[in-house]
């Protein structure tokens, strides 16, 4: 199975302050990567990189490739726009547009000027029921996004990213502003996903990285510790640093 | 130490009173100003509506020949206010039309698109546009815009008297509601929540595409308010525009190059040899203004409501 | 897949376009008023009064040369014998006059005796730089009195040569030249102090209580509200106002008719919501652990009040204090009808006058606009106004730093 991304020693500097040192990994397809760690290690800020995301920060300097679909996305030769319509994301707060469900998830198709309404009606049915939201809102399509709960909403942010048949979906700890069952719900609904999604997900619970990730990375001070199969790091972790999170040592 | 033992077991009554009695004041205070509004309307609504009653000390008006006459003539004591509100309204939308798309645009460029010290260079102008008193706005006007526009009515061999006109009134209206619009459109999107913005960028859409259907839609209700706020001082504006109106007798003008008569202009004109019944009606006129402006802030807050619902 | 957005383009080509209107708008503005006003501005503007004065005055008898002490231009024509130089000017309205260049120290120039009848009947007035000759009496060789200047359409040099071949002079027309805004400053001062003695203790004490005592109080988003409303009233409104509800209050202290006292109290009004507004933000800044310290120490409500938060506040304060300034100096509508437009060389409390701002709209509107002098004044408004606006914001950067 190929990979999604290849990153190859990424560094990320903040003006002076270094947030990312030498960063190497691969990311496979369709499959679940975890990145965890204590906060402020990088995870968020890799993750944003995929994406293209830092883009927005002023004073970021990155270093390294970042291959995806055989292209360096570093390089500023590429379509960033573009780019995000391949990578979507869905972050940790919801936050839909002031506008109705439908809108919001036929948001990204008008933005690249697909008007038919037939499209844009199919692609709404698809994405909301892919995002298991479908039968909650079916009836109030036209009813504003704010009217949902919270992990309603985070559905929606879903369904918002998945229609624009993204290959990747990056998740920001999509879960940690919501209570406990609507957290079930989405943890649920990322198993389905992985079938048609490669995911890569943040997350500061690592039982949340246990449950629902096939493959997990260990973030500490901006450095990737180890990278491996879920099970073996948790159970068999190799380095005493990741054994110290895990455990709870610290972190 | 021993002192402020025995002292702090006494109940300070001094203290009690000092306190009732500022708490007073302050309250005293707060209900003149908030009492102000209403005193104003009482008032002029008194005062406006006399002329009309049979008790009238210079003979009873006609209310309704007031409310629809087409014509003004203080000489021949004719005063039909119909005509004047239509040129109110028009002068004031007007305005608002060319003052709007220019002034939420320079907001959006000033809070989201140009670099900072360009930003803040702009912002710093609309706030010096805004302190300019309407008096020099119109000394501007009488010497720049009314000029401007003789020459153009020489170009399209167009009558004008001098320059004094509707269009004059239109260009100065809009120049001085600019500041108004733009600085609250300046407030309201600055006021958009980030995130939104991060949620449109990742799901591919351009800076361009983020601005106009995210951030203006999010700061829709504050453009709105500043766009209220705007046209109530395009009807209120008085000093400026009665320097450049004409006040014709009879209307309504729709002709841009025609010499026309505001609400505020009316009651401004010839005040200096006034008396009597014609003092008096400018207090109608004032109140029929108060009424236009309230009319139109309830129309533009029903539209701003109505806007949003519709979207699929 | 590059896509090559044109709808894109257009909305930031427009929005580029649109925002440079402001910046284009404020220049020719300010160009403007510049150029018509700066050749009119001078330092006797502050000083002059705005009617001019007509002066027929004596000159008593005098028997010396008055040699020059400095050197005259060419356009200026001297007389030894009586000590003066004349030169032709234009008045504001454009039109010839002689006006007096130079007067010797020792001229009898200097002590002429005012012949006009009425108080000042007597006095001695002296003869100045600026003043416009109108006629010069002189008694000729055969002891007939005789006139000399612009009443007999002789300029400068004529008039000169003129009277130099006479050995008496009888007397002078002269006039001053006016159109200077001293009544009209003293006004506006006049003015700024009625307002803000009223004005600012209301509107400090009502934020006072919105702020400190009525915060979470079911009413007082009814008050908040009233005040807000104020405003979007037109500022003609609150002349049509201060006529009808405030006139009775001045008529108490002997006011029949538009005043300057009218103006000050409502302009007060005008003044409320800046006022309450500003300082409210002000008191918002104040970190509640001052008052809570406070009262932990003893202090009772109104001592916090006074002792910790208004003394905290004060920046605030100081800021409204500027901004109501400029929004006296700015107003006019309402003082038209409250204060009138009759221009008054020496403002009376009771008595009607104009402001700065009232003035320029008097002048504008008389049968011939003097433009000079209208933009003249604007630029000393406008100055006013830009000093103004800066101190605000010089005020609210350092008051940031603070806590």
């Amino acid at each position: 199975m190929e990979n999604s991304f290849s990153i190859n020693n990424l560094n990320l500097f903040y003006g002076d302050k270094q947030a990312l040192k030498n960063i190497s990994m691969d990311i496979s397809r369709y499959e679940v990567t975890a990145f965890i760690g204590p906060s402020g290690c990088g995870k968020s800020t890799l993750l944003r990189c995929l994406n293209r995301m830092n883009d927005l920060i002023p004073n970021v300097r990155i270093e390294g490739d970042i291959v995806f679909d055989q292209e360096n996305i570093n390089k500023d030769k590429i379509d960033v726009v573009q780019l995000r319509t391949r990578v979507g994301m869905v972050f940790q707060k919801p936050n839909p547009f002031p506008m109705s469900i439908y809108e919001n998830v036929v948001y990204g198709l008008r933005c690249q000027n697909i008007k038919d309404k037939n499209v844009l009606n199919k692609v709404c049915e698809n994405s909301l029921r892919k995002a298991a939201l479908w039968d909650e809102v079916k009836d109030r399509l036209n009813d504003n996004a704010y009217g949902l709960s919270g992990g309603q909403q985070q559905r929606l942010c879903i369904a918002r990213a998945i229609a624009m048949e993204p290959e990747v979906i990056l998740m920001d700890e999509p879960t940690s502003a919501l209570d406990p069952i609507a957290t079930a719900k989405i943890e649920e609904l990322i198993q389905e996903l992985k079938k048609d999604y490669t995911i890569i997900i943040v997350t500061h619970s690592m039982h949340q990285a246990a449950r629902i990730s096939d493959k997990t990375a260990f973030f500490l001070m901006g450095e990737v510790i180890e990278m491996g199969e879920t099970r073996n790091l948790f159970h068999v972790p190799k380095d005493k640093r990741t054994e110290d999170y895990i455990t709870g040592r610290f972190g | 130490m021993k002192d402020i033992n025995n002292d702090s077991r006494k109940p300070n009554v001094f203290k009690t009173y000092q306190d009732l009695f500022f708490k007073s004041l302050f309250f005293v205070s707060a209900l003149i100003s908030s009492l102000m509004i209403i005193i104003i309307i009482i008032f002029i609504a008194q005062k406006g509506i006399s002329p009309f009653l049979s008790s009238y000390e210079y003979g009873q008006q006609n209310i309704i020949s007031f409310l629809t006459g087409m014509v003004w003539r203080q000489d021949q004591a004719i005063y039909g206010v119909a005509f004047i509100i239509i040129n109110t309204l028009i002068s004031g939308f007007a305005s608002l039309l060319i003052a709007f798309p220019i002034s939420v645009l320079t907001a959006l460029f000033v809070v989201k698109i140009a670099p900072k010290p360009i930003g803040y260079f702009i912002e710093s102008a609309i706030e010096i546009l805004a302190s300019i008193p309407s008096v020099v706005y119109g000394v501007f006007a009488v010497g720049f815009i009314v000029p401007l526009i003789q020459t153009l009515a020489n170009i399209f061999k167009v009558q004008t008297a001098g320059g004094s006109s509707l269009l004059a009134v239109i260009l100065l209206l809009s120049i001085m509601i600019l500041p108004t619009i733009t600085s609250i459109s300046i407030t309201a999107i600055k006021a958009v929540d980030i995130d939104l913005e991060k949620a449109s960028y990742a799901l591919g859409a351009s800076k361009t595409q983020t601005n106009f259907k995210i951030v203006l839609n999010s700061a829709k209700s504050g453009i709105f308010a500043g766009a209220i706020l705007g046209l109530g001082r395009a009807f209120g504006e008085a000093t400026a525009v009665s320097m450049v109106a004409g006040n014709k007798m009879f209307g309504p003008t729709f002709n841009l190059f025609d010499i026309t008569r505001t609400m505020t202009s009316t009651m401004l004109a010839g005040l200096k040899e006034t008396t009597g019944l014609d003092y008096d009606i400018r207090f109608s006129v004032g109140l029929v203004l108060m009424g236009v402006i309230l009319i139109s802030n309830l129309l533009i807050n029903f539209v701003k409501n109505n806007i949003g619902k519709n979207h699929a | 897949m590059r896509k090559f957005n044109i709808k894109d383009l257009i909305l930031d080509g427009i929005t580029y376009l649109f925002s440079s209107v402001s910046l284009i708008l404020l220049v020719i503005i300010f160009i403007f008023i510049f150029q018509k006003g700066f050749s009119s501005l001078n330092l006797e503007l502050f000083t002059s009064p705005y009617w001019s004065e007509n002066y027929y005055a004596s000159i008593p008898a005098s028997n010396n040369t008055y040699l020059l002490k400095s050197t005259l231009d060419s356009n200026e024509y001297y007389s030894e014998k009586f000590g003066i130089a004349l030169k032709d000017d234009f008045n504001a309205r454009n039109e010839a006059i002689v006006v007096i260049s130079y007067v010797h120290p020792d001229s009898p120039f200097n002590e002429l005796t005012n012949s006009t009848s009425g108080a000042n009947e007597g006095q001695i007035i002296t003869a100045q730089e600026g003043m416009i000759v109108n006629k010069i009496s002189y008694i000729n060789s055969n002891g007939v009195t005789r006139s000399a200047g612009p009443v007999i359409k002789q300029m400068a040099e004529d008039t000169i040569n003129t009277i130099e071949k006479s050995d008496q002079l009888d007397s002078v027309f002269l006039q001053t030249q006016g159109g200077g805004i001293f009544g009209s400053l003293i006004a506006t001062i006049m003015l700024i102090l009625i307002s803000l003695l009223i004005s600012l203790p209301i509107g400090i004490m009502t934020a006072i209580y919105l702020n400190e005592y009525a915060k979470y109080n079911r009413f007082t988003p009814w008050i908040r509200s009233s005040i807000e409303l104020l405003t979007g009233v037109p500022s003609i409104v609150f002349g049509l106002m201060g006529v009808l509800v405030l006139f009775p209050i001045t008529s108490v202290f002997g006011a029949s008719g538009t005043s300057i006292l009218l103006g000050g109290l409502t302009l007060s009004i005008i003044l409320l919501p800046v006022i309450i507004r500003t300082t409210e933000e002000s008191l918002k800044v104040v970190p509640d652990s001052f008052r809570e310290a406070s009262h932990s120490l003893g202090a009772n409500h109104s001592q916090t009040i006074f002792k910790i938060i208004i003394p905290a506040a004060l920046p605030g304060i100081l800021t409204a204090t500027i901004l109501s300034i400029g929004r006296i100096i700015g107003e006019s509508a309402a003082l038209i009808y409250t204060m009138g437009t009759y221009i008054s060389d020496k403002p009376e409390l009771l008595k009607g006058a104009t402001s700065l701002a009232v003035q320029i709209w008097s002048i504008m509107n008389g049968d011939q606009p003097n433009f000079g002098l209208a933009s003249a004044i604007s630029i000393i408004i406008l100055v006013m106004v830009l000093v103004m606006n800066i101190g605000v914001k010089v005020l609210t950067r350092s008051k940031v730093k603070k806590w």
